[in-house]
């Protein structure tokens, strides 16, 4: 025991000095601050492979291939290969980049790609040295603006604007649509112009075929539509100037109600498979068998509407000639959809800023920079504007393809595109407003009857507001 | 392999495993105190420097080895190992720069190698003290006047009688590494803050109980969390009988002499078995929905359509999750069936019409008894399946939160509520907490069923 006890001893205090003292000292060395340079130096990384995350109908429609062939040929001097990233096209950049899984280049609408940027995980671009950097409105490019450290910097090249269009078959219009659905006389029916004679021109055809056809048809639950109808009178998601303070939710605010109302006055027109989903999968079958009249999407899902149509024996050209993609109608400004006479305002819709970002794993910043500035070049966005049909966010080829193109950037200058927050805390909105849009249209289509007064309605939207409230800060929040 | 019995033998010694351990603890310190006052020089040699000892006795493979494995030891810990092992306790000091390529440390890793480092400690204590153990049995024999075993003779008995410990040496290693590690990195992740905005390179701190004491004290919660567990051990006691009663009655049918085509008949569930569980439950939403084909023809038969997953919905969708986790769930317990049922004694059926039983009586008397004596484990997992079945509310009825719910809707388990409040927001820490909750639950329920069935009060009675 007196020698054994010691020994024992001593061995313990080896092992456990040796453990302090290497630790202490791995933690100084955590202490001294690594010094960092900027990635963008300017200098081309030869022979480098660049992965590039695009969306699926650019690989479907060719354009990505179109794309890489294109930058390849370019910079072949270079030695540098754009590659499909052969990676979903919703890829989460947080979970695979720092492990180096992830793509050098990313295709995503603004939402998603702005998030990366609390952790670091995309570049703060030079986007002054980018050929379209004064091509691209400001308001495209605030999508992408962000602070950090107290400075500002843009974290993504805008590439096209997403916003709902309304859709309807111009072959379903009245006969008479020229003298009796033309107030102003201006050629263009009063129900694509305004909400209140689309909601009387529903109520007209579901009356006449006895619930068999119907007008405006939309699942009224899904909130990223919905959400419009509160925008337009004053209600917001987030507050704060950049619309990401999550302790402020406002559907509710200013007169954010009425959108509930609209919402209300809607559904009477429809059934109740606008409580769920329904419609949004039959929508393209039921307006080619002219069960609809019109229905409100996204301007990638064109195509759909063409092929049911021609799936349901009319010629593509006809399906072409007749199936109208055009901006979404006015509301009227009294919030109650009766009121043709009061004037009305122009309608408030989410949408989004597709764009690039640069990864910041990727091992060749400069190349990566190269990529998105020939990817964003008037050449390329021309291109896959013809070939995607997409709205671009390029001011000039806006311009100079005009129509839809045009009138959606303008929406977006003027303030009636509401861009998508690029904020985490998103992702808990949906549940709440969702099931309040479908408690609104259950109500008045099963004859409950609770949200007939405007108390009821602010009611009922506070509540909205105080779920995603909860949902964000209840256990999350400090 | 082990068997059901293994495993009931297994539960059964715990109790008396527990009363062991004091006995069995001073044995070993006795055991350590004889070491210490008897070990002589060569001993304490080894003591010192791990197979120092060893190599006094002229004892060289051994003596080396230990010596090898105390210098990859050290190695391992002056290069890693230390710096991993206060990386558990600090979570990370540096925070990484992915602008600047700045490579900072990442708080989930740190969290794994600290682990993965105490795990090789306690290794390295099992080996020091054999190696004590070691060198003092040399010492004994040489004190016996007795030859110690050569290292040739040590080998061989790792292939002969000590064979389970070289059998069972890597195995017990991958445990390690790939079960247990995981298991304790979870349960550690619900005392930190990781989630949220706090995921790498932001670093990660630990919180103590502050995640379970933010459960227990939201307001919110409470009414909403019994509500809701309520449903969820009626809907699972209530689907794990329908399943398997369905099941049993199901494979007795098709067991019957008189139905003809047995296996086209057992080939139909089975179909449904195959197809992707979230394929048929989008089918059944699609089927129940108001645009759906039931509707469809209730409206053509001229009455109204039915809102059978809608917002008011609650028993309805209740019964139609009942019904279509009975529709995916009991094809297996029918196959499960079939193959017990063949095993029954038919000379227990022949004495039983005998003495004047009818067909009821001999299902409650020898049928089920055999079955449920033979299926109690499958029944505890399939109890425990359908407690955290995510899936069908998820798929049946998503998106909707019911008034007087927080966060979820009437429908929704635990699991889909616990899905709701961390998945959407990354709220890892608080969803490893209210794991650790729901699997302490299922651990009661599943081990007080377990002990109070028949399966382990009469183990002997089919045998």
């Amino acid at each position: 025991m007196k020698k054994t006890l010691p020994a024992l001893i001593a061995h313990i205090a080896v092992i456990l000095a040796l453990i302090i003292l290497m630790g202490t000292l791995g933690i100084i060395a955590a202490g001294i601050e690594a010094e960092g340079n900027d990635k963008f130096t300017g200098e081309i990384e030869r022979g480098a492979t660049l992965r590039i995350l695009e969306n699926d109908t650019a690989k479907e429609q060719g354009y990505l291939k179109e794309l890489l062939d294109a930058f390849n040929a370019k910079y072949a001097e270079y030695g540098v290969k754009a590659v499909d990233a052969n990676m979903d096209q919703y890829t989460d950049l947080e979970m695979g980049g720092p492990y180096g899984y992830g793509p050098d280049v990313l295709y995503q609408a603004n939402d998603a790609l702005m998030k990366y940027v609390d952790g670091k995980h995309i570049l703060p671009l030079p986007v002054e040295q980018l050929e379209c950097a004064d091509k691209v409105g400001e308001k495209a490019w605030d999508a992408y603006r962000a602070s950090t450290g107290g400075q500002e910097y843009i974290f993504g090249v805008p590439v096209n604007i997403q916003q709902p269009l309304l859709f309807y078959r111009k072959d379903l219009l009245p006969a008479n649509w020229e003298t009796e659905w033309d107030k102003d006389k201006n050629g263009v029916p009063d129900m694509i112009e305004n909400w209140s004679a689309m909601y009387r021109y529903s109520k007209q055809i579901r009356q006449a075929s006895g619930g068999a056809k119907y007008g405006y048809m939309k699942s009224l639950n899904d909130g990223y539509f919905a959400s419009g109808y509160f925008f337009s009178y004053g209600g917001y998601v987030f507050g704060g100037e950049d619309g990401k303070d999550i302790s402020d939710v406002g559907f509710s605010k200013n007169d954010g109600y009425l959108g509930a109302k609209i919402i209300r006055q809607l559904a009477s027109v429809m059934n109740l498979e606008c409580t769920e989903d329904t419609i949004t999968r039959n929508s393209y079958s039921r307006m080619a068998q002219g069960a609809y009249f019109a229905t409100m999407t996204t301007p990638d899902v064109y195509t759909l509407f063409v092929k049911e149509m021609v799936n349901a024996g009319f010629t593509e050209e006809y399906a072409r000639a007749n199936i109208v993609m055009t901006d979404i109608p006015a509301l009227p400004a009294s919030g109650n959809l009766e009121d043709e006479d009061n004037g009305f305002i122009d309608m408030t819709a989410m949408g989004g800023v597709n764009g690039y970002a640069v990864s910041s794993y990727t091992k060749a910043p400069n190349a990566a920079l190269a990529f998105v500035d020939f990817a964003t070049s008037y050449k390329m966005i021309n291109r896959r504007a013809e070939l995607l049909g997409i709205s671009p966010a390029r001011s000039d080829l806006a311009e100079t393809l005009g129509g839809l193109n045009e009138t959606i950037k303008e929406n977006l200058d003027k303030g009636s595109i509401y861009v998508m927050p690029s904020v985490r805390a998103l992702a808990q909105v949906w549940t709440p407003l969702q099931t309040f849009c479908a408690t609104l249209a259950d109500d008045v289509l099963t004859g409950k009857n609770v949200y007939t007064s405007d108390e009821k309605l602010k009611e009922g939207i506070k509540n909205v507001d105080k779920q995603i409230y909860d949902a964000i800060h209840t256990l999350g929040g400090s | 392999m082990k068997t059901i019995s293994d495993i009931k033998k297994g539960f059964k010694s715990i109790p008396a495993k527990i009363k062991s351990i004091p006995a069995k603890l001073s044995a070993k310190l006795a055991g350590a105190k004889e070491i210490l006052t008897q070990g002589n020089g060569k001993v304490t040699a080894s003591l010192i420097v791990m197979g120092l000892g060893q190599l006094i006795y002229k004892q060289w493979v051994k003596g080396f080895m230990f010596l090898f494995i105390q210098a990859a030891f050290i190695v391992y810990f002056v290069l890693t190992g230390a710096t991993d092992l206060f990386g558990f306790f600090t979570l990370g000091m540096r925070e990484g720069n992915a602008w600047y390529g700045i490579e900072g440390d990442n708080s989930v890793v740190c969290l794994i190698m600290g682990i993965l480092a105490i795990l090789i400690i306690l290794l390295y204590a099992v080996i020091y003290i054999s190696n004590v153990k070691d060198v003092y049995r040399t010492q004994c024999a040489y004190d016996t006047l007795k030859q110690p075993e050569s290292f040739k003779k040590e080998v061989g008995a790792l292939l002969d009688k000590s064979f389970h410990k070289t059998a069972l040496a890597l195995p017990v290693i991958g445990v390690c590494v790939f079960s247990i590690l995981p298991i304790v990195f979870m349960i550690l992740i619900a005392f930190t803050n990781y989630g949220g905005d706090i995921v790498p390179p932001a670093l990660v701190d630990w919180v103590g109980f502050a995640n379970f004491g933010k459960i227990l004290s939201l307001g919110q919660f409470a009414p909403t969390f019994f509500k809701i567990f309520g449903w969820n051990m009626l809907w699972a006691v209530l689907a794990t009988a329908i399943n398997y009663f369905a099941g049993l009655g199901l494979a007795l049918l098709l067991n019957k002499k008189c139905v003809k085509g047995k296996a086209i008949w057992r080939a139909f569930p089975i179909l449904a078995y195959a197809i992707p569980g979230f394929i048929t439950l989008l089918g059944f939403k699609f089927m129940f929905s108001y645009g759906g084909p039931i509707n469809y023809y209730i409206q053509q038969g001229g009455g109204e359509a039915v809102g059978f997953l809608g917002l008011d919905a609650k028993w309805t969708a209740r019964f139609i999750g009942l019904g279509v986790n009975a529709w995916i769930s009991v094809p297996s317990t029918m196959l499960l069936a079939t193959g017990i049922l063949s095993n029954i004694n038919t000379d227990l059926y022949e004495a039983a019409r005998v003495d004047g039983a009818g067909a009821w009586k001999q299902f409650i008397k020898i049928t089920l008894p055999y079955v449920l004596f033979a299926t109690t484990p499958v029944l505890i997992s399939q109890f425990i399946g359908n407690f955290n079945n995510f899936g069908i509310f998820y798929f049946l009825r998503g998106g909707l939160y019911a008034d007087g719910y927080f966060l979820a809707s009437d429908t929704d388990l635990l699991i889909n509520w616990l899905y709701n409040m961390s998945i959407d927001n990354n709220y890892y820490s608080i969803g490893a907490a209210i794991s650790l909750v729901i699997f302490v639950i299922t651990s009661i329920i599943s081990l007080t069923v377990y002990v109070l069935s028949p399966s382990y009060k009469q183990e002997e009675t089919f045998r």
